[in-house]
């Protein structure tokens, strides 16, 4: 049996075989699972909740309180996220306007499946049966008979006072809208009849915990009802689900809502550029800047399902009017549209890091920053911890407009000489100087305060000579691999993994590996994996985790 | 990176990938095919040098038509029409263009008035070019006779006869109405833009032998956050039903970075001040200062102005010529005696003016229609 799995992997290696690999994957370490979390939305998932349930025509205004950015991800901030009480307002004033939205006269009638026996006075049926039914996307279960009975008493209360069944419908579906159980995914648990005195995640919680992974939505209504028939506790129903949320449009969504996490994209919305510097640059640039990256990533990794790794060398990608001035391309859809491009060979743009987005998201308001740079290239795309710079770092010499100094790189190795400077600038600088043929606003360049600039550097070792040289070294690089496997680890559990969790992270690694580093068999692995539904009474968790040691790596 | 290959990349997916002719705007390495640049104008401007104190008009500017009507009212004339003084604002415009005898238009109709004869430039400095090949002004084959202008550079023999009738109107001036009115017009609505290829560019510093040609565009101009104009943007070329609306074409050379074309009829579009032309300018020939980084640069272009295609222009330009204080009569009528171009075979009289204009450009990509949907507009 063992012989026949090993022949059909390696089968399907040689074939080139991009999809799922079925019978080469060997068996998980076992894990003991972190504690139920209960995990805010986001601002992304609350949108595509409230366009999946009530359309794309529903208005969501209002702002949501920043999240912490954890391990990476403001994924994982999520999870230990409270709402303050101006964020409660905000959740509670998006709520009313969402509910006035759907009870108006213009959607009513198609989102609300009854019509009352009267308009001026509650009436409960109606009531009871469109909570039922949106409730259960809402709070992704069904509702039981308290979660149905509150928003129908709240209705009846307030159609009664208002005079108006709809206007008493609106009312109890802003209640809902801003309970906890919409506004967090919560990690409801149930015993584990295979395991005795242990828990796991019930069916829903399952469900969501996949769906705000895979979809970064609430779940539809195939999943919550293979919720409910239990067969998300089998494997085979798992992974039926598991292949569908894969083969669905949706996977872009999330796969969207992953990077855009990843790589920080958030921080697009208060970028800032100096016009009188970057006369170019505008806010339809940074909106193009993004969405061209976020196009690149998905052409590359879920439609043409390639190599992760040939994100950093990629020479395809899209192209908008307001972007092609940046890069300085012809762009045949001048009307704002987007078209497949690609940079030539021998070109110095090639792969994300060379792309505006990278360049501008990571540089100063009026000039490029090899520090900053560098140091997402470490964090964000290697998993390397960078320090945060001391409080009383002298800045004098970036700032001076005489200085001496004309390149970035003459003024970071003076900078550099400072000993409480000189060890994180050795990890960021060296390769984020590599991109300064590339200004603070994406475009081209050679010289700066007309001298030349020198790209070339180095990658743990590994020389370059320039900013597309760095992308192949880092295409190479051994750190890149598992840094992604841990990031979508993390991502799809909203936490950070733990240290007794390596052996399985080095297990999806190796999956990845096998499958050519092709996204969605990692996206298989860890979805369809026993782990990412693992939970832990917090007891079982503490005597079965060892003592803790410094680790260093 | 070797720019020519990104080119060259970017040519042969032309048909493939968007089947497009894409223009490239940037400079390129040497070594390769040759290039393209392309430019889009910014602001165009009657070629007028102004002095530092108007020295080229000793008597002043022109005074328009409303003064020329209201100079010729009668005391009792001025009292009935603003009330015995009471009316705040006269509508000066509607009296004064309808001051014929029976009211006619005077712009419709030139001649049917006598008023004070155009106020013309009597400079000796000019933006232009020599046009007739001579330097005293006499009369050739093709002109006729006039007096000559030197050049800012001190070049003799400069062809500029637009400059004197147009030089001490106000309106025509470079903060006049007219000029300021028909570049903004074209900045917000990008009615009239034109787009200027050069091809077959072996050296961006020198060649001996480029093609120069024109064309209009169909999408409205790049602005940055500040309004100003953004290098390096797509415009495509108008080719309604597939087929080029302009088009003209010269040979040219770039000799240290200038570029110079032959002389050449040239079809331009052209928009301002509500008024839509199809410009030709005759013997038309350009001077493009090519800059560095190839994102901005000057020109002028000179060449022989038909004389009722300028009558068209300036009779259309409506109640805008109150305030930039023009008079149709007076220029009709200066426009014929100094008109030094191209005669008339029946009459021997002149019927264009020679012109300059300073125009202002940044870097485009010039965008052809698809190759497939021309030619299946030419087959029908």
């Amino acid at each position: 049996m063992h012989r026949v799995k090993f022949r059909s992997c390696l089968i399907a290696l040689a074939t080139g075989m991009t999809l799922i690999v079925s019978g080469c994957d060997q068996p998980a370490p076992p894990v003991t699972g972190a504690a139920p979390t209960m995990r805010l939305l986001s601002e992304s998932q609350y949108r595509n909740i409230i366009a999946d349930l009530f359309g794309a025509q529903i208005t969501v205004g209002g702002s949501f309180d920043p999240l912490v950015r954890t391990n990476g991800l403001l994924t994982v901030g999520a999870t230990n996220a409270r709402i303050t009480p101006a964020g409660l307002e905000q959740f509670d004033r998006m709520a009313r306007s969402i509910a006035e939205q759907v009870v108006s006269e213009a959607n009513r009638d198609v989102l609300i499946p009854c019509k009352p026996a009267s308009v001026s006075s509650p009436d409960d049926a109606c009531a009871t049966a469109f909570y039922k039914n949106v409730g259960r996307i809402l709070y992704r279960h069904p509702l039981t008979d308290d979660e149905v009975r509150s928003p129908v008493a709240v209705a009846a209360a307030a159609g009664r006072d208002l005079g108006n069944f709809y206007d008493g419908i609106a009312s109890g579906l802003a209640g809902m809208m801003v309970s906890p159980s919409f506004l967090f995914s919560i990690d409801a648990t149930e015993p584990d009849p295979s395991l005795p005195g242990k828990v796991r995640l019930d069916g829903y919680a399952k469900a969501a915990r996949l769906s705000f992974f895979l979809w970064n939505t609430t779940p539809d209504d195939q999943l919550l009802t293979a919720a409910e028939k239990g067969a998300l506790h089998d494997k085979k129903g798992l992974n039926a689900q598991v292949d569908r949320m894969l083969g669905s449009p949706k996977l872009e969504t999330g796969m969207r809502a992953f990077f855009n996490d990843m790589l920080a994209f958030d921080d697009f919305a208060k970028i800032e550029k100096d016009s009188i510097i970057y006369p170019s640059f505008s806010a339809a640039v940074a909106e193009d800047a993004k969405e061209q990256s976020l196009r690149t990533i998905v052409d590359l990794l879920i439609t043409q399902q390639g190599d992760y790794r040939d994100l950093f060398t990629t020479r395809k990608t899209f192209m908008s009017g307001p972007l092609g001035r940046i890069y300085r391309v012809p762009v045949d859809r001048p009307d704002g549209g987007w078209i497949p491009y690609e940079f030539p060979e021998g070109d110095q743009r090639a792969g994300l890091i060379t792309q505006i987005s990278f360049a501008a998201l990571y540089s100063h308001p009026g000039r490029s920053s090899p520090t900053l740079r560098g140091r997402a290239i470490r964090e964000s795309l290697l998993c390397q911890k960078i320090p945060d710079p001391p409080g009383d770092v002298d800045f004098s010499l970036f700032n001076d407009p005489n200085s001496p100094n004309k390149t970035a790189r003459d003024r970071l190795s003076a900078h550099a000489t400072q000993p409480a400077c000189a060890g994180c600038h050795k990890l960021t600088d060296p390769i984020g100087l590599a991109m300064e043929r590339i200004d603070g606003a994406g475009q081209l360049r050679t010289t700066e305060s007309g001298a030349s600039i020198d790209p070339s550097g180095d990658l743990d070792g590994v020389k370059f000579t320039d900013a597309v040289g760095l992308g192949k070294a880092m295409r190479d690089n051994p750190a890149v691999p598992p840094c992604i496997v841990n990031r979508v680890y993390s991502y799809a559990t909203g936490r950070t993994p733990e240290r007794t969790e390596q052996p399985l992270l080095n297990h999806f690694e190796k999956q990845f590996t096998s499958a050519q580093f092709r996204l969605p068999k990692l996206l298989q692995s860890i979805a369809a994996s026993d782990a990412l539904f693992a939970v832990a009474a917090p007891e079982a968790r503490a005597a079965a985790a060892p003592p803790e040691k410094d680790n260093k790596s | 990176m070797s720019n020519t290959k990104a080119f060259s990349e970017i040519t042969r997916r032309t048909g493939a990938v968007l089947a497009t002719a894409l223009v490239l705007a940037v400079s390129f390495a040497a070594n390769a095919q040759p290039k393209t640049l392309g430019f889009v104008i910014t602001t165009w401007n009657t070629g007028l040098y102004e002095s530092k104190f108007v020295d080229e008009c000793p008597e002043g500017f022109n005074i328009g038509y409303d003064e020329i009507w209201w100079r010729g009212l009668s005391k009792p004339e001025r009292a009935r029409l603003t009330d015995n003084g009471l009316k705040s604002r006269l509508d000066r415009y509607f009296n004064a263009i309808r001051r014929g005898p029976n009211k006619e238009d005077v712009c419709m109709n030139p001649t049917i008035v006598k008023d004070p004869p155009l106020l013309t430039v009597e400079g000796k400095v000019s933006y232009g070019a020599n046009l007739d090949g001579n330097a005293d002004g006499s009369a050739t084959a093709n002109t006729c006779k006039h007096e000559n202008f030197t050049g800012l550079d001190g070049t003799p023999g400069i062809d500029n006869q637009m400059y004197r009738l147009l030089g001490c109107v106000y309106g025509f001036r470079s903060y006049g109405q007219f000029e300021v009115n028909a570049n903004e017009n074209r900045k917000s609505n990008g009615n009239g833009m034109t787009l200027i290829e050069v091809t077959g560019v072996d050296d961006e510093k020198n060649d001996n032998d480029v093609k120069v040609s024109f064309y209009r565009a169909i999408d409205q101009y790049t602005l940055d956050g500040g309004g100003n104009f953004t290098p390096f943007a797509s415009y495509r070329v108008d080719a309604a039903g597939g087929k080029l609306r302009y088009g003209s074409a010269v040979k040219g050379r770039i000799e240290n970075g200038v570029l110079t074309t032959d002389e050449g009829d040239v079809n331009l579009p052209f928009y301002g001040n509500y008024t839509y032309m199809n410009q030709e300018i005759k013997d038309m020939r350009l001077r493009l200062e090519l800059s560095e980084d190839g994102a901005k640069v000057n020109g002028m272009a000179s060449g022989y102005y038909g004389v009722d295609q300028l009558m068209f222009y300036i009779g259309g330009l409506g109640p805008i010529s109150s305030t930039a204080i023009s008079n149709c009569p007076s220029i009709y009528l200066a426009a014929h005696e100094l008109a030094d171009g191209h005669p008339d075979p029946q009459t021997g009289k002149c019927t264009a003016l020679s012109s300059a204009y300073n125009f202002r450009a940044v870097a485009a990509f010039i965008i052809h229609p698809k190759a497939e949907q021309t030619a299946s507009a030419d087959q029908k």
